[in-house]
């Protein structure tokens, strides 16, 4: 049984987790069965490199490569200017422990990845039960769905600033009618950030709405009418067939949104430009700010290394603890 | 009829209370996208923003394809992404299968290793992305390096994205079918092409359409490869309106509505797949 | 259990697997669309320039440049589009990747920097050829085009600031318009008159993102009360002073004591909003003004600080083209195209068809051009004569990008009222004072 991705393999777990491939037992079975066997465990490794490699290789040449290259130059002065980098060990790092923007920047972007993620599945998942069923329209609600995911991060940028508006937005203007006061959403340091968490909510519905879905279609009817035949309710239903048989897509949903949060970049860029007072300045705008407009990109480097070592942790830790909450159905 | 199955096309479903809001504070955004690619251009100078134009401007359709090679952009954009959700299709596939069923030496480090990309920004990697594309099409692939349309598919035609996500799905079909076939002595590819394949039909479309959206929508990578305005794609192209100091709004979102039709088809197409009813393959009995 | 009896899907695989050939193919295909004005490696083909003009500025551009090709057989130019606020980020990437332009447009405020780039070409000796008349460019281009008495680039683009009003909005306050003459006390005083919160309407707005545009419209001020940024030795903070207060002053009592002041955090919205008919007056450049249809404007000059040595000067933002060393030969090409480009025949051509204010002195001096001006884009002459009121230009140093970012958290601070003027200033000092230092 293949145990979650960093743990070490062959930890047997009955039930949970993914495909047992066959075979690989000495002395089972006899003549053409045994045969057949050997020829399995030999060709194993063989079929297993032979499949992922063509993939792989892209992968790894184009994306890989790269950040070991990065990864040097997060050891190195450099401003991209001029060809002379030359090698300064820690002090990138030393300077990022010292660098009180940095902190800031962590900071901001934690609360918005601890925001957004659950936000984004939540209202996801609310919606894709919603839409999968066939009444009328349903292709439209979907399409809809999908087609935030298209539109362009400037035209979401330009729409969510007008609506967070503090003089001239629908928002403040709602709050007035309810009696509230007034906000001053996106000039104000406490509250800009959570203006991009609307924002982002908003753009990456979609995304979930179509991961769920179509993870929803994997359910067998099935299994839900002998539940419902079984006395249980639909939230119920939902509860003890449903929801267990989506973990998959769960775990997927937040492995994927955290990688994702935690590398905010354009919706910042194309309003807030990380401010006010660096209210929005998120890791990834801090790394791309130092890197192509303070010229430090040396600096820039270390940063964006230290972030991969923080995304690396927590999808690690979201793993191991997915592990034992998803249930792959085998 | 079995207790608890819906009626189907029920015309009056409560459903609709909820996704009809749903949809519009989703699809508002798309309604000031089209409105302003129909105003005037002085019209779109206005804030809070007009939302009912004084009359429907259709001529901004038409100066948006006059001011730069729009067609040109549209294909190059869609040989991109039609090549690149092709490729993926593939690459993907054969990696999540085998990531997701076989046992391999290195299987773990080089499932990490393939994450561990999705994990460092763009900004950062860009510089020696573009070094080692150069470099390729200098000495290696005869030109297709910097400046063509390659170099738009090639970094992609595989994505970390793809992998996991077809990883997570096959690892959700029961394995019983597929060690069946095993013990009868087909082959992995068969197995997978012939048993698993089927049943992946809703993920590969979820795949297509996001690849699709992916590639159709690529901005920075294409600024950075690019270096001929022949080469551009739509969304470089789109840029042309925006200015640093001052943009065309009604132009800019004229070409946004027209670029934002073919995804519209694309998933429209992918959407069928969604609604395969998985019930009909006899999975019933897990 | 039973077998599922679906069809073959190996049509799927075929598919796919045909794709990637077609693919194949088609990128075979496609190899030789791409040849020639690509990488700029081969020593002929056309030269590569790379810019960001939109709209009219873009048509006129082109227009220019199939003229030069007209005119000189054998010549062949072509163009990129690229987003000004993204070139330097292109240009970096293709600089480490070996492959830069021969021309590209790039801010001023990136001259001392990009003045690092070894393949950017010092043209000094080509300014000084005859016929040039490198000194008919403003003072402000020049002092930007020159780092370290480097000339690394050719004027593109000069401009200023100056107060846009809405004539509709000062009548109905019954409020006389601004003078030549008029001071900061006037134009705060204005504001507030202007400024009516039940029909939300502004007497003016400033952008506060904190980024550069943030730092400059302050430091027109700063220069107004007469103080300045740096020290002369440029080691030194100078904007502390009673000069940096008077400014500081004047932003807080509109912004937070009058609230007479929109604060856009997006940079956009404020012209759009003057456009609307709901702020009453901006400080802005010419670039704005074609996006004011919908409103009456009128231009005047900024206003003084009585009994400063400041006067009605203004602060501009010029932009150059700047060469890069792809071979002698695209080089000698590159700066042919650059020298005709801005010579004052095409220069007065340019700014004629787009509105933008003329690169060359003689050109604004010409009479008659800014009657012609007015005549297209109604107050652009004002800023055109307000170019000789730039008398100095922001500092040249490798630093100003973080220097920048210091301003722009001490003016944003005090715009929000979350700091007093003297303490914003006596923390930014301190910070840009170890800025200077240590880097």
């Amino acid at each position: 049984m293949t145990a979650g991705t960093f743990a070490r393999p062959g930890t047997g777990r009955g039930r949970r987790g993914g495909g047992r491939p066959g075979g690989g037992r000495p002395g089972g079975g006899r003549g053409r069965a045994a045969r057949t066997v050997r020829k399995v465990a030999d060709s194993e490794q063989f079929n297993g490199w032979a499949f992922v490699t063509p993939g792989a290789v892209i992968i790894i040449l184009f994306w890989a490569a790269p950040i070991v290259w990065s990864a040097v130059m997060s050891f190195q002065r450099s401003n991209l200017l001029s060809p002379s980098t030359p090698y300064v060990g820690l002090s990138n790092y030393r300077q990022m422990i010292h660098d009180p923007i940095v902190s800031q920047a962590i900071q901001n972007t934690l609360i918005y990845t601890a925001l957004f993620v659950p936000g984004t599945m939540v209202v996801g998942l609310f919606l894709a039960v919603a839409m999968n069923r066939n009444i009328r329209f349903i292709s439209v609600y979907r399409t809809v769905a999908y087609a935030t995911m298209a539109i362009s991060t400037i035209g979401e940028a330009i729409i969510f600033t007008w609506l967070f508006d503090p003089s001239y937005g629908i928002a403040n203007y709602v709050l007035s009618r309810a009696g509230l006061p007034q906000q001053q959403f996106l000039n104000s340091p406490s509250q800009a950030l959570y203006v991009i968490v609307a924002m982002t909510i908003w753009g990456w519905t979609g995304f979930a709405v179509v991961v769920y879905l179509s993870a929803l279609q994997g359910i067998p009817q099935p299994l839900l009418e002998a539940a419902a035949i079984d006395g249980a309710g639909p939230w119920r239903r939902f509860r003890a067939v449903t929801l267990p048989l989506l973990s998959p897509a769960s775990l997927f949903l937040a492995v994927w949104l955290t990688i994702n949060a935690l590398q905010l970049f354009d919706e910042v860029y194309l309003s807030t430009q990380g401010g006010p007072l660096n209210a929005t300045t998120v890791v990834v705008y801090y790394l791309y700010d130092q890197a192509f407009q303070q010229f430090n990109f040396g600096y820039a480097s270390a940063i964006a290394y230290f972030l991969f070592l923080v995304i690396i942790v927590i999808t690690v830790i979201q793993f191991r603890v997915g592990r034992r909450f998803t249930y792959y159905r085998s | 009829m079995p207790p608890g199955r819906r009626v189907r096309r029920m015309p009056f479903s409560p459903w609709h209370l909820v996704l009809i809001p749903a949809t519009v504070v989703l699809g508002f955004p798309f309604l000031w996208l089209v409105v302003t690619s129909l105003e005037t251009p002085a019209e779109a100078l206005r804030f809070p923003p007009v939302l009912i134009p004084h009359a429907l401007r259709l001529a901004n359709y038409r100066d948006a394809l006059d001011s730069a090679p729009f067609v040109r952009f549209f294909i190059n954009s869609a040989i991109v992404a039609v090549t690149t959700v092709a490729c993926n299709l593939v690459l993907c596939t054969l990696a999540g299968y085998a990531f997701a069923r076989f046992r391999f030496l290195g299987r773990t480090a080089l499932f990490a290793m393939i994450m561990a990309t999705l994990m460092v920004p763009f900004q950062v990697t860009m510089i020696p992305q573009f070094i080692i594309t150069k470099w390729l099409g200098v000495h290696v692939l005869a030109g297709v390096g910097i400046n063509h349309l390659g170099a738009l598919i090639l970094p992609n035609a595989a994505t970390a994205f793809g992998v996991f996500f077809l990883r997570q799905f096959f690892r959700t079909l029961p394995i019983e079918y597929e060690e069946c076939a095993r013990v009868d002595g087909a082959s992995r590819l068969t197995v997978l092409v012939r048993i698993v394949l089927p049943l992946a039909g809703p993920s590969l479309a979820t795949l297509a359409a996001l690849t699709f959206l992916d590639s159709w929508n690529s901005f920075l990578w294409p600024l950075i490869a690019v270096t001929s305005t022949d080469q551009m794609t739509l969304p470089l192209g789109l840029a042309t309106f925006q200015g640093a100091h001052s943009t065309e709004w009604t132009l800019l979102m004229a070409g946004n509505v027209m670029s934002l039709v073919p995804m519209l088809v694309v998933f429209f197409i992918a959407q069928r797949y969604f609604v395969r009813s998985v019930a009909a393959t006899g999975l019933a009995g897990t | 259990m039973a077998m599922t009896r679906c069809p073959l899907r190996r049509a799927r695989v075929l598919a796919g697997l045909l794709s990637v050939l077609a693919a194949a193919t088609v990128l075979a295909a496609c190899g030789t669309d791409a040849q020639g004005g690509g990488s700029g490696s081969s020593a002929s083909g056309p030269i590569q320039v790379w810019e960001g003009y939109t709209g009219a500025d873009a048509k006129a551009f082109a227009h220019l440049v199939s003229e030069y090709q007209q005119q000189h057989p054998g010549q062949k130019v072509s163009t990129l589009y690229v987003n000004n606020d993204d070139t330097l980020q292109k240009v970096l990437t293709a600089v480490r990747g070996g492959s830069p332009p021969d021309i590209a447009y790039l801010y001023g405020s990136w001259a001392p920097n990009v003045a690092q780039i070894p393949q950017v070409v010092d043209l000094t000796q080509v300014v000084q050829r005859a016929g040039v008349d490198w000194g008919d460019f403003w003072t402000g281009e020049r002092a930007v085009a020159t780092v370290n008495g480097k000339v690394i680039g050719i004027p593109a683009l000069v401009d200023n600031l100056a107060v846009v009003y809405n004539k509709t909005l000062f009548a109905k306050a019954g409020l006389p318009v601004p003078s030549a003459n008029w001071t900061w006390q006037q134009f705060i005083a204005d504001a507030q008159k202007l400024t009516d919160p039940s029909i939300k309407q502004y007497g003016t707005a400033y952008v506060t993102p904190g980024s550069e545009d943030t730092v400059w419209h302050w430091e027109a001020l700063l220069w107004e009360a007469g103080g300045q940024l740096l020290s002369a030795d440029g080691k030194q903070a100078a904007f502390d002073s009673a000069a940096g207060l008077a400014s500081l002053d004047s932003l807080r009592t509109m912004a937070v004591t009058d609230k007479s002041m929109y604060l856009d955090p997006t940079d956009s919205a404020y012209a759009n909003l003057f456009n609307s008919g709901k702020i009453g007056m901006l400080v802005t450049g010419p670039w704005d003004l074609a996006n004011f249809p919908n409103v009456k404007y009128g231009v005047q000059v900024m206003p003084a600080y009585p009994g400063t040595s400041g006067g009605h000067q203004t602060i501009s933002g010029p932009d150059n083209w700047v060469v890069f060393n792809n071979g002698s030969d695209r080089v000698s090409a590159a700066e042919q195209f650059l020298l005709w480009l801005t010579a004052p025949a095409q220069v007065e051509s340019f700014s004629q068809a787009t509105g933008e204010l003329p690169t060359r002195q003689s050109v604004a001096d010409k009479a008659g051009f800014i009657q012609q001006m007015n005549g297209s884009l109604p107050g652009v002459g004002t800023f055109v004569t307000n170019l000789g009121n730039v008398t100095q230009a922001r500092p040249q140093i490798t630093q100003y990008p973080k220097v920048s970012q210091i301003l722009g958290t001490m003016v944003v601070s005090v715009l929000l009222g979350k700091s007093q003027p003297q303490a914003a200033l006596a923390t930014a000092a301190q910070q840009v004072n170890q800025a200077l230092a240590g880097n």
